[in-house]
């Protein structure tokens, strides 16, 4: 497989096959729905996909995530445990003090996180190869982060061992329950994309 | 780090008093998701920390749990805190004891 991402003289190469890149707008799209109104995803990740590559522009139209003036009185923790996992508590002494935070952050947070998920599937969905400037590379490494952390909520990873394990099940075939070998796929092969673009990142700045 | 911001003034809940700010830190919890490349690159862009200390507090977070990143004033380390997590990082920001 070709390194996902060189970074040459003309700039961050994008170096993923069409149907990963397919695979990620479908995940970006999915996340910035995800988002916006913090409905959890079917119990079937490719279901899910599959009903979302066929809606162009799903993205768009969206109420203007622009507008991130804090609400009057501090919204609750998400509900749903993979998007409180990118709104974690701030301050794990004081109460009145997350509460606070949230108050002033979550809006704007969930909407920059929005705008980075939009950027990145606009950027991957375009006809052939693709250069990536500072601003889209960087959008593209946040919501792959992100796009991460809500897999790993849904695979239950809460350690480092859990993580490790999940390679090893995957390698000798384990699945512990339907559905979970495709979630699981998914989550390597960011994770495989995400060290990429990190290491053609750092490269840059040496 | 030694913090020049000016004292600040806390809205008062009831008192009317001035309460002088404190000094505040960043922490960073590990997480089974973050990779150890993708943490290092973020203090390094973020704090500007050169890559010897930035992989430092990287490595803390991973063997210990977790390492204080930054400190400052209350609202420099809310800041901070509200940066960790665009980056998808698990901080926390707390009075420093």
């Amino acid at each position: 497989m070709a390194e996902p991402f060189r970074s040459g003289r003309k700039g961050l190469e994008v170096r993923l096959s069409d149907a990963e890149r397919e695979l990620l707008t479908s995940l970006f799209t999915q996340l910035d729905t995800l988002l916006d109104d913090g409905r959890p995803v079917s119990d079937d990740p490719f279901e899910e996909l599959a009903a979302l590559s066929g809606l162009a522009g799903l993205g768009e139209g969206i109420a203007d995530a622009g507008d991130a003036t804090a609400p009057a009185e501090s919204p609750p923790a998400p509900e749903d445990p993979a998007i409180a996992r990118l709104f974690p508590e701030a301050n794990r002494d004081d109460p009145d003090a997350a509460a606070e935070f949230r108050r002033l952050t979550e809006t704007g947070l969930r909407a920059r996180k929005r705008a980075a998920a939009r950027s990145a599937a606009e950027v991957l969905s375009r006809e052939g190869p693709v250069l990536l400037d500072e601003g889209q590379a960087q959008s593209l490494l946040k919501s792959l982060t992100d796009l991460r952390l809500v897999l790993g909520e849904r695979l239950g990873l809460k350690t480092d061992d859990d993580a490790t394990r999940l390679g090893a099940m995957l390698m000798v075939g384990i699945e512990p329950y339907e559905g979970w070998q495709p979630l699981a796929v998914t989550y390597e092969l960011l994770q495989h994309i995400q060290e990429s673009l990190v290491q053609a990142l750092m490269s840059k700045r040496r | 780090m030694v913090s020049v911001a000016p004292v600040e003034v806390e809205r008062p809940a009831s008192d009317e008093v001035v309460v002088p700010d404190v000094p505040w830190v960043t922490i960073v919890w590990n997480d089974p998701v973050n990779l150890m490349s993708y943490v290092t690159y973020v203090f390094q862009t973020y704090f500007g920390y050169d890559s010897a200390k930035a992989e430092k507090l990287m490595l803390d977070v991973h063997e210990k749990g977790r390492a204080v990143v930054s400190n400052g004033s209350r609202e420099e380390m809310e800041r901070d805190t509200e940066a960790m997590h665009e980056y998808g990082l698990w901080a926390t920001f707390r009075k420093d004891d």
